[in-house]
């Protein structure tokens, strides 16, 4: 990344005389573009011209009275004299940014490397005023220097000047090139399309990047899903000029950022339908309405993905027809099952952040749905942005507005609208990982609430329904907001049971609903989405406390909107105090409960708890399994030789925790616990986790927990 | 230059039949006019002056617009001409000149649904197998006006027979000029439909519903004229609620 440089070029009195006596015989010969005071009324004065990568931010001192601005740009030869007509390509409004005061406009769409003169001028109403005093600067050539090694690599788009986008093969090819080239930059491949396609990711680090999922996940990284919709291509060709910048560039901004944590970029996630120009893949599936089913190889990859990775923070990247949308509509996890912690987040993110680094730089994030916007912005859990924020990932949808829309006069569809959509996605991109170089402990803080509130099983569910996004006094970018979405009733279950039960049939089954009639079992996609599953001598139970209690009746539920199954609703079998010596057997759940004495779980049983306070010792030998969420325990807790899931999500224990040569093949869950007293894990199949949510242990802790 | 038919050829080369629709019709324009040459003159004329014409701003400083002029050495008119590549930028209209038909397409940057779907329908052998083919092509924004997100999707994933007929509809059997077609008068494509051409603005109306946005492109075998509209008879989808959002 190249630094930002001031360009304002205070022309030379005769250079101005010159121009002003082609361009605008209005303004005073010989100001300088940097005059303080007007020369005529009304006119505007201060303009500077900052140039980035394929934007120019203009901004300047506001005029009294002002309705809005044009912005007027003019191509110039090194002589800086004008070489093409002088053009309108830009409307600032007061909608446009959150801080009227201070006035800015990216302008885009030129093509980089080009040079330019721009004056802004005010308007009252329909009456134009005077324009300022022009400035001329020379804008950023696209990233990277020619003459070295990797950075001078180029896309399809960019050397064809946006004629074309980057095809499958070119695509490929410029990934193997970044990737042999940077150090930085692993490239995995997480899956292949319908027609075989690879769907490539890049990881990147500095110095170089973790060696495995596990070790990213540790870093707690960044994710950008670029091209969901394969006609809706902008945002990919940002990915890739992206991707080059993260391997190549020693900006001590981007230094910084990868030497903190890792970034995951999935350049095409529908590379079928980006070769075929079709919204859905090969089959006509809409991708982004599959990422809870995963019916799809594209959506399973990127869902295993995100449960081996755990990205903390995400974008995924769309255009969008909607003409009086701003530059930038952006929208937040709905889904009212996404934990408060994630939306607020996520919110921070887009109306904290997002817009006013938007201000700073003229670009104008706004709310999806935005004026106009329709039925659209809603709680679908189908859709990406909902899937992750019932995955507790902090993250918004991105829209690139299709057309130039209210504000920008001068786009047609073509190379200049490509090029501004494609630029704008760069921009929003680099605030995101500004934004998690920012706030990551705000972020896992969030994070780990959220599974913690998830993992306690507390509240009603929502099958289908929306957090409402609050409408801004105007003129401000969010005056307008998608529809409030409120559940209806039949979408609302009071009472969520404690797990979900599924046959063999259920679970084991063949689907029909996957590509060409042919679909992954359940096991096979639960396994994907990550959640652990008892399997019992009476069927398989999917327990909802844990981390992604919010999505898993989606799916199970027959009252979902769009679920796999209806599977048997379990509700909890103990509630209440229960006093002396409790031994389970088969399935036993436990909610809102006290139980005052020691409690064995037998071989073959299975013990779900969660809300439940445990004065006593609980012991499980060769449970099918044991599964805790908000317990407060006083006493030692003992789990060993369990067959099946073992999960601890945010327990009090007043006592040693010891978990020993536990067999399944999920690594035991240990997360967000505060442990009084040693953590010691030793021979189980699978080193235990913490997901990334740290563990209060006041004892030492030991073995295979030692870093937990 | 592999072009039967230059500028300003007029179809005389093959013997004229009446215009009956047929349901691939391999027609020649019929002639109508006498005064083709000079009507071409003046069609050309005009284009030469709208594209000069910066218009809007009266601030704007009188430059002459390089867009404009490299639209004239491109051979090509009309305008949407100036927003595309031009000059000596990849896929400028001379670059294009020894290009089949379904490589142009893919260099005009407003044909990527007019390009999906020759690759989905599989025409574009057919294309290059012709002695020579006019194509009208829709642009993008023609196409997001007539059809709805979904219904496209259909057509390019799984209605391909019907895509391709629609394609037909945009075809024209014979290498013709826009002032060709506007001289004749009238033009049947591929799919056997007869369509009106008449000068209008700068360029010609087609089929009362099309305008050339940017015609002639020269082709290896071929001309392209841009049009605004999608033609044939399949039913207008676009802006239905169904259309998906994000």
């Amino acid at each position: 990344m190249r630094i930002r440089r001031p360009s304002v070029v205070v022309l030379s009195g005769l250079l101005a005389a010159t121009l002003g006596a082609v361009t605008a015989p209005s303004t005073a010969l010989g100001q300088p573009a940097s005059a303080t005071t007007a020369a005529e009324p009304n006119q505007v004065t201060n303009l500077t011209v900052t140039q980035a990568d394929g934007y120019a931010t203009l901004a300047w001192t506001p005029v009294e009275g002002a309705t809005d601005y044009q912005i007027e740009r003019t191509p110039v030869d090194a002589n800086d004299e004008p070489i093409g007509p002088s053009v309108v390509v830009g409307i600032w409004r007061p909608n446009r940014q959150i801080n009227n005061d201070s006035p800015t406009f990216a302008d885009a769409g030129f093509n980089p490397g080009d040079r330019f003169r721009w004056r802004v001028r005010a308007r009252f109403g329909t009456e134009e005023q005077p324009y300022s005093a022009p400035v001329t600067g020379t804008t950023l050539q696209p990233w990277g220097d020619p003459d070295v090694p990797g950075e001078n690599l180029r896309t399809q788009w960019e050397t064809t000047k946006a004629a074309q986008y980057t095809s499958d093969t070119n695509e490929y090819a410029y990934t193997a090139e970044i990737d042999r080239l940077s150090d930085r930059v692993r490239v995995v491949e997480i899956g292949r399309t319908v027609l075989g396609r690879p769907i490539n990711m890049f990881v990147f680090g500095y110095p170089t990047p973790p060696t495995t999922p596990e070790a990213v996940a540790a870093t707690s990284p960044v994710a950008i899903n670029c091209n969901v919709h394969g006609n809706e291509p902008g945002d990919r060709e940002a990915c890739l000029i992206m991707a080059r910048q993260l391997a190549f560039s020693n900006d001590p901004r981007i230094i910084d950022i990868l030497s903190h944590t890792t970034v995951l970029i999935v350049p095409t996630i529908n590379g079928d339908g980006r070769a075929a120009n079709t919204r859905g893949n090969s089959t006509g599936q809409d991708l982004n309405r599959d990422y809870s089913l995963i019916r799809q190889p594209e959506t399973a990859a990127f869902v295993r993905m995100v449960r081996d990775y755990r990205p903390i923070a995400s974008y995924d990247g769309h255009e969008y027809g909607n003409t009086r949308a701003g530059d930038l509509p952006m929208l937040p996890p709905r889904h009212q099952n996404v934990a408060q912690s994630i939306f607020d987040q996520s919110q921070d993110m887009i109306e904290g952040f997002m817009y006013a680094r938007g201000a700073e730089d003229g670009w104008w994030p706004c709310p999806y749905g935005c004026e106009g916007g329709g039925n659209v912005g809603l709680g679908e859990e189908t859709i990406l942005r909902n899937t992750l924020g019932l995955k507790n990932v902090v993250n918004s949808l991105l829209e690139l507005r299709s057309s130039g829309g209210q504000t920008r006069p001068d786009e047609g569809n073509t190379a200049n609208n490509r090029r501004r959509k494609t630029y704008s996605a760069l921009w929003t991109f680099h605030r995101l990982l500004d934004y998690h170089r920012a706030k990551a402990a705000e972020i896992k803080r969030a994070r780990a609430e959220a599974i913690g509130f998830q993992a306690s099983n507390s509240g009603r569910i929502v099958f289908r329904g929306s957090h409402p996004i609050p409408a801004r006094p105007a003129p401000h970018p969010a005056e307008a907001v998608p529809p409030l979405d409120e559940p209806r009733p039949d979408m609302i279950l009071d009472d969520a049971p404690c797990a979900y039960k599924l046959t063999p049939e259920q679970y084991l089954g063949a689907r029909t609903d996957g590509p060409g009639g042919v679909g992954a079992t359940l096991a096979e996609r639960i396994a994907a989405h990550g959640w652990k599953v008892v399997k019992a001598a009476d069927g398989y139970y999917v327990p909802l406390a844990q981390p992604e209690r919010g999505l898993i009746p989606l799916l199970l539920d027959a009252q979902g909107a769009e679920e796999w199954v209806g599977g048997q609703r379990v509700y909890p079998t103990l509630t209440g105090r229960h006093n002396g010596p409790l031994t389970v057997t088969g399935f036993t759940c436990i909610a809102d409960g006290t139980v005052n004495g020691p409690v064995t779980v037998q071989p073959g049983a299975t013990l779900v708890a969660y809300r439940t306070t445990f004065n006593g010792p609980v012991t499980a030998t060769g449970a099918a399994g044991v599964v805790l969420g908000d317990v407060t325990l006083h006493g030692p807790l003992q789990v060993a030789n369990s067959a099946g899931p073992v999960s601890l999500v945010g327990n009090t224990v007043s006592g040693p925790v010891n978990l020993v040569g536990n067999g399944g093949a999920d690594a035991p869950l240990v997360a967000g616990n505060t442990i009084n007293g040693p953590l010691s894990c030793t021979g189980n199949a699978a080193k235990p986790t913490a997901i990334e949510v740290p563990n209060s242990v006041k004892g030492p802790r030991s073995g295979q927990c030692a870093a937990l | 230059m592999s072009e039967p038919h230059r500028a300003a050829a007029v179809p005389t080369g093959r013997p004229r039949r009446p215009h009956r629709p047929t349901p691939v019709g391999p027609h020649r324009p019929r002639v109508r006019r006498p005064l083709r040459l000079t009507l071409l003159a003046a069609t050309v004329a005009l284009a030469a002056v709208a594209a000069g014409c910066s218009g809007g701003d009266p601030d704007a400083p009188d430059t002459p617009d390089p867009a404009a002029a490299a639209t004239a050495t491109g051979g090509v008119s009309g305008p949407l001409c100036a927003s595309l590549p031009t000059g000596t930028d990849p896929g400028n209209p001379e670059s294009l000149a020894g290009e089949p038909v379904d490589v142009a397409v893919r260099w005009i940057p407003v044909l990527t649904t007019f390009d999906a779907a020759v690759r989905a329908t599989g025409l574009a052998a057919e294309l290059r197998g012709a002695q020579g083919v006019t194509v009208l092509a829709p642009t993008d924004d023609a196409f997001a006006r007539k059809f709805s997100a979904s219904n496209l999707d259909e057509l390019l994933i799984h209605d391909r027979d019907t895509l391709r007929q629609l394609l037909r509809a945009h075809l024209v059997d014979g290498s013709y000029s826009l002032a060709e077609l506007v001289a004749a008068g009238s033009v049947t494509t591929m799919d056997g439909t007869r369509l009106t051409v008449a000068p209008a603005e700068s360029t010609a109306r087609i089929g009362d519903v099309a305008q050339a946005v940017c015609a002639d492109y020269r082709v290896a075998g071929g001309r392209i004229h841009l049009i605004d509209a999608v033609l044939g008879n399949l039913p207008t989808t676009a802006g239905r609620d169904d259309d998906p959002a994000h």
